[in-house]
Parts: C-alpha cells; sequence; structure tokens
C-alpha cells in the first residue's frame, strides 16, 4: 500500500528555533493520529503539508504532489480545519462554508447546494443562517469542519477537531470521521491530545516531540501486549484467589478499575490456570479479555524517552 | 436532524478556473462592505456630483453648439458680459483664430472666472485656437478630470477609509487567514482580491459615473460623430481610475495589514493623507503670504519649481500631478515625479502587505 504522505528529512527552522528536526513519516490510507506534547512540531508539521509555510530542507510528496512546489494542488485535494477559530465576522454559517467552496473552486450555486448538504450532515440546523460571531464553540467547530470538507476533499487534516465539545457533540464530529473515512473512502490525519479519541477512530499513531517522529506504528500493534497479559474481573476479590495465583507463578496485578491484571507464559496456559483458580476458591470470573497497552502509556513512555538525554550525550556533558 | 440530511456524498463536477478564484474574495468583501450603512450613505453622496458635472456637460456642450438659446438667461447674460470685456490681447487672438462666438465666449467664461487655475488657461487658449472637434475633446476632458480631481479625489479619501482599513486586520484578528491560505489560493490572489473590493466601490463612484457622464455628451451631441475626436476620453476615464486606485488602496491596505484594530489602520490612513497634504499646503501658503500672494491666492505659484517640490509630500496632489498628465493639460515631464512617487508608495506598501500576510503562518 502506498504512504499518503511520505516526508523525508524534512527540516524547519524558524530564525534560531528548529521546529521540525529530520522527519520521516510515512502516512498511511486510514486515518492517523498526530500525537506530541506542547511545541513538539505538530502545527509545523501541518503547515509544512499545506505549504503554508517553506521547508528549510528535505522532501516529500503528499498525496502524490512534491511538498513544497505543489502547494495549491496540495491543498486543493486537502480539507484543513485548523484547531483555532478562523471565521470572517459578518458571515453566517451557510456564508462562511459556501465562502469555503468557492475559494476551492465550486460554481456560485452549486457551492451553495452542497454548503446546505454538507451542513445538514454535520447536523447545522436554522443556526446556519446567524451570524458566526454568536455561534457556540461547538457550532463554530462544526462550521469549520463543514468548511474542511465541502469540496470532497481526498484528505482531511483536523487539528484539535473536538476540543470545546461536550461529550454527545464530540461522539458526534468522531462519528463524522469515521462514516468519511470509513464509508467514503478518505484518510484522515487527526492531531489531538485527547487521547481516547485517537484510540476511538484511529488506525495509526505518530508521536512527535522535539520536532521529531518518535513513534510510527499502527495502533493495533502498539496496543498489543508483547508478553501474555489478560485482563479479568470478577465477583469479589478473595485472598485465597490471589494467593492461589501467585502459587502459579503468575504475575499479578490489580488496576485501577478493580480489575486484575495476570501475566503468564502462553495465553492459554494462562485462561486455564485462571480457570482451576477461580473453581477452587469459589471466585466467579465475570469478564475475561487480553490486556491492551494503554496509549497513554504508550505516549508517556514515547515521550519521556525523547526527553531523556541518551548515555553518549550525558557522557559528554 | 435536518430535513434534507442526505448524508455524505462525494462530489465531482468543474472546478471554477484557477484564474479568476481571488475573485471569490472580491466578492464576498464587496457583499460584505454594502451591508454597511455608512458606506450607502457615502455612495451615494459620492453621486451627487454627477448631477452637476451633467449640467456642466449639457451647458457646455449647448454653448459650443452655437444654441446659447438654450442657456438660462443668467448664463447667457454673463457669457456675454465676460465676451465683451475680453482682454485686447484675447481679442487679437480671437479675430486670429478660426473659432465660433459661442467657443469663444465659452473660453472667455473660463479665463474670468477660473483665470487663477493655470489649467483653465490653457483650456480656454484651446478652445480659442483650436478647432471646434480638438475644442470639444479638450472641455470633456478637463470636466472629467475636475470631476476626478475635486469631488471624487476627496469622496475616495473617505471610501477607501471607511472600507479598507478593516479589510486585512479583521483576518488577522479572527484569524480567518487559514481559511484562505489552507485553499488552494496565493498570498498574490489574496491581495489581488482584497485590493479589488475597495477598487470596485472607487470604479463605482468614479469610473462608472464618468464613462456615464461621456455617454450623456455624446447623447447631447448632434451627431455621433463626436465619438471620432472623443475616442480618447473613455480611455483617460480608465486610466485616471487606475492612478487614483492603485496607490490609494494599497496605501489603505497596508495599514490594515499593520495592525489587528481596524480603527488603528483608519486613523493612520487619515492622518497619512491629511499631515502630507498639510504640509504642502503650509509650504504653499507660507511662500503666498511671503512674496504677497496670498490674498487673493494665487493658484498658479503652485506652479513654481520651488513650491511644486513640495507637493510630493502631498498623495493628493500627486494624484492630482498625474492625472494632469493623463487627462492631457500636463507634459510629462510635470507628471513624472509624482508618478515616481506612487510607484514607490505602492511597491513598498505592497511588500509590506506581503510580508505582513505572511508573518501569521510564522508560528
Amino acid at each position: 500500500m502506498q504512504p499518503l504522505i511520505s516526508l523525508r528529512s524534512l527540516v524547519k527552522n524558524y530564525r534560531d528555533h528548529r521546529a521540525l528536526d529530520g522527519v520521516d513519516l510515512d502516512v498511511m490510507p486510514g486515518i492517523t493520529g498526530l500525537l506530541g506534547p506542547n511545541g513538539a512540531g505538530k502545527s509545523s508539521l501541518i503547515k509544512a503539508i499545506l505549504g503554508l509555510v517553506s521547508i528549510t530542507s528535505g522532501t516529500g510528496t503528499v498525496l502524490g504532489h512534491r511538498l513544497a512546489v505543489d502547494g495549491k494542488k496540495i491543498r486543493n485535494d486537502i480539507g484543513y480545519m485548523p484547531e483555532d477559530d478562523c471565521y470572517i465576522p459578518g458571515m453566517t454559517g451557510v456564508e462562511v462554508v459556501h465562502f469555503a467552496a468557492s475559494l476551492s473552486g465550486l460554481p456560485k450555486v452549486e457551492g451553495m447546494r452542497r454548503s446546505h448538504e454538507i451542513l445538514d450532515f454535520c447536523d447545522m440546523k436554522q443556526e446556519r443562517y446567524r451570524a458566526i460571531e454568536t455561534y457556540s464553540t461547538g457550532m463554530r467547530q462544526k462550521v469549520k469542519f463543514a468548511a474542511a470538507i465541502v469540496h470532497d476533499p481526498k484528505f482531511l487534516i483536523l487539528d484539535e477537531p473536538t476540543s470545546g465539545l461536550d461529550p454527545e457533540e464530540r461522539e458526534a464530529l468522531l462519528q463524522r470521521i469515521s462514516v468519511l473515512c470509513v464509508e467514503a473512502g478518505k484518510s484522515a490525519l487527526l492531531s489531538t491530545h485527547i487521547l481516547p479519541d485517537v484510540q476511538s477512530v484511529c488506525d495509526q499513531v505518530v508521536i512527535l516531540s522535539n520536532g521529531q517522529v518518535r513513534l510510527n506504528n499502527s495502533l493495533a500493534e502498539l496496543n498489543r501486549i508483547q508478553v501474555p497479559t489478560v485482563e479479568i474481573s470478577v465477583d469479589r476479590v478473595t485472598g485465597g484467589f490471589m494467593k492461589r495465583l501467585e502459587e502459579r507463578s503468575l504475575e499479578v496485578s490489580t488496576l485501577d478499575n478493580g480489575n486484575i491484571e495476570v501475566t503468564g507464559e502462553s495465553l492459554e496456559t494462562l485462561t486455564s490456570e485462571l480457570w482451576r483458580v477461580a473453581d477452587a476458591s469459589s471466585t466467579m470470573i465475570l469478564a475475561l479479555k487480553p490486556a491492551m497497552n494503554s496509549l497513554e502509556s504508550i505516549f508517556m513512555k514515547t515521550v519521556i524517552e525523547a526527553n531523556t538525554p541518551s548515555p553518549e550525550a550525558a557522557d559528554a556533558r | 436532524m435536518p430535513v434534507n440530511h442526505l448524508g455524505y456524498r462525494p462530489w465531482k463536477a468543474k472546478l471554477t478556473s484557477a484564474l479568476t478564484r481571488w475573485w471569490c474574495i472580491s466578492a464576498s468583501g464587496i457583499s460584505l462592505a454594502q451591508k454597511s450603512a455608512l458606506v450607502k450613505r457615502m455612495l451615494f453622496a459620492a453621486w451627487l456630483p454627477v448631477l452637476y458635472w451633467g449640467v456642466g456637460f449639457f451647458f457646455v456642450g449647448q454653448a459650443m453648439e452655437g444654441k446659447v438659446d438654450l442657456l438660462p438667461p443668467s448664463l447667457q447674460n454673463q457669457i456675454n458680459s465676460v465676451a465683451n470685456k475680453m482682454s485686447s490681447e484675447d481679442r487679437d487672438r480671437l479675430r486670429a483664430a478660426k473659432s465660433g462666438p459661442n467657443r469663444i465666449a465659452v473660453a472667455a467664461l473660463l479665463k474670468q472666472q477660473f483665470k487663477r487655475i493655470p489649467q483653465v488657461n490653457q483650456l480656454a487658449d484651446n478652445l480659442l485656437e483650436g478647432d471646434e472637434s480638438s475644442s470639444r475633446n479638450r472641455v470633456w476632458c478637463w470636466l472629467m478630470m475636475s470631476f476626478f480631481r475635486y469631488p471624487q479625489g476627496l469622496m475616495i479619501l473617505f471610501l477607501v477609509g471607511a472600507i479598507t482599513p478593516s479589510l486585512i486586520s479583521r483576518d488577522i484578528r479572527s484569524r480567518a487567514f487559514l481559511l484562505y491560505f489552507s485553499r488552494p489560493i496565493s498570498k498574490t490572489e489574496y491581495i489581488l482580491g482584497k485590493f479589488f473590493i475597495p477598487a470596485t466601490f472607487i470604479a463605482l463612484v468614479t469610473t462608472l459615473p464618468a464613462i456615464g457622464l461621456y455617454l450623456f455628451g455624446v447623447l447631447m451631441s448632434p451627431d455621433l460623430s463626436v465619438v471620432t475626436s472623443t475616442w480618447d476620453v473613455p480611455l483617460r476615464i480608465i486610466v485616471g481610475t487606475v492612478v487614483l486606485t492603485v496607490p490609494t488602496v494599497s496605501v489603505a491596505l497596508m495599514f490594515s495589514s499593520l495592525t489587528q484594530e481596524s480603527r488603528f489602520a483608519s486613523f493612520s490612513w487619515f492622518a497619512f493623507f491629511a499631515i502630507g497634504h498639510a504640509a504642502w499646503l503650509a509650504v504653499v501658503f507660507g511662500y503666498a503670504f511671503r512674496n504677497g500672494r496670498a490674498m487673493p491666492f494665487d493658484m498658479s505659484l503652485m506652479e513654481e519649481p520651488s513650491v511644486k517640490l513640495w507637493g510630493l509630500l502631498s498623495l493628493f496632489n500627486n494624484i492630482g500631478e498625474v492625472q494632469g498628465w493623463v487627462f492631457g493639460f500636463s507634459p510629462f515631464s510635470d507628471a513624472w515625479p509624482g508618478m515616481l512617487v506612487l510607484l514607490l508608495i505602492t511597491v513598498f506598501s505592497l511588500v509590506v502587505i506581503y510580508r505582513q500576510i505572511s508573518s501569521p503562518m510564522r508560528v
């Protein structure tokens, strides 16, 4: 499968500050989560992809177009939803979306029809006729999202799309992103700080730190724990149950949610041992599932590693 | 759920030409600007002088065609009395010239009423010495130039000041530039789109009425052959509009790009216009008082080199100098310093705008 975005040794300097430090990145079709602490270079990366800032060095292709050369062609094929509010005061919601459609080349009448269709898709009702400066954060997010997809782009770049949304609206927006990517065949780059958003919709995760790609893998692969571990929930945790597990040389730990994580040599023997111990200690296992690496732990581990100086560097100091 | 919810549907159709996409920016800006009650009032006020100039076209046209009888009696009396009071020098030129009596009367009237304005003297001489078609051309050009210079030139100050300052500052404040630049729009197209918002309004109050006046003049003429002698007037009108529009809009857009607060941009625009002009007028009046030519004020001293140089401080004066050349009343040698200043102002403004709209992209 060909990557949609392929970047090699991308460097972006802002005077003395290096925002992107040799980024090598392949973004595959599907939904990719772009994670990173503040100042990691996420916004610079997005702006470099869109051709909004000139890159200092490096090469790349975006949807088959050359980076830093075919900026207009790239922006023609991409729908960008910025993190910040960006609107023209005095316009109504539908006018903003129509304006975005016109800038992307939709004819006037067709652009208006399409704007209404997309606002319907985004669940904007009569408030679309109100001046945008009177909108709530959620409504503005919807208008920004509608403006990003009105021209039917192949690829979406969504910068903090769920920021400021209530749980219901957040869920609805993630659902729309899934619909676009699963049913309409689009791909998306989702830059966010909200890890559960990435966990719920993304196929691939990229973690940036200090201007470098620290991790780029599929979410399924990242979630998989290397040693056989299961997470169980039981009706009541008894001392006998825990003692028997430890006697069988199983690693046992209690999680924050009250569940028990048990690690063994293989998944099959581990499962049969668990049932045996439960039977012997008259404990009822309510749920049993393979344990996963949490995205939060992956993120923290990656960022901490990125910020820990290497032994060579420490020695040099 | 909305009534027409169709879910997400792919869209595929022919896109508009990339070459004309900047016009979307202009069209939306024009649409927003015309919602303003202030702008609507200004547009109305800017069209009022057209009536005055229309009457001027009518009277001059009638007088030149020998239909003095159609003129109001008071104006007929004035023309006759002025013609009777012509200087002996003008009388001699009158005898030598082929001019008809009515054109001579108009020339005399111009010399009597506007004798301190060099361009009017030039016009009157042309009426006395030129043939009928060249005289008509000169009169129309003069009417157009005065229309551009006095009522509309000043109206533009207010119209540009009302529309332009918010155009870029508002985008910076509301971060709307991301809406533009995340689309297939370049910075040049953005500037072009913004430029044509005030430019369209300027054209509405200068080019459109001037072309209307020209057509009115043609229709008031005995036959359509006047078009052959005045074909250049519409072209001069268009070039005159460009001279008026390009530097003023560029400067106003530059001020708009320098701040997030539109009111600061408005203030800077008016201050730039007023301070430059006031400085020049101060020099002119100082010179006039020192040489005893202030009462009555002798406008011909503005043509004196030591005073004229200071005119470069005034945007209004520079535009006037170049328009004088555009409408054929000044030689190029008089216009080029002003033209150079306008060019430098425009280039400087565009460079600043370009830099300013690039800077928000820097994180």
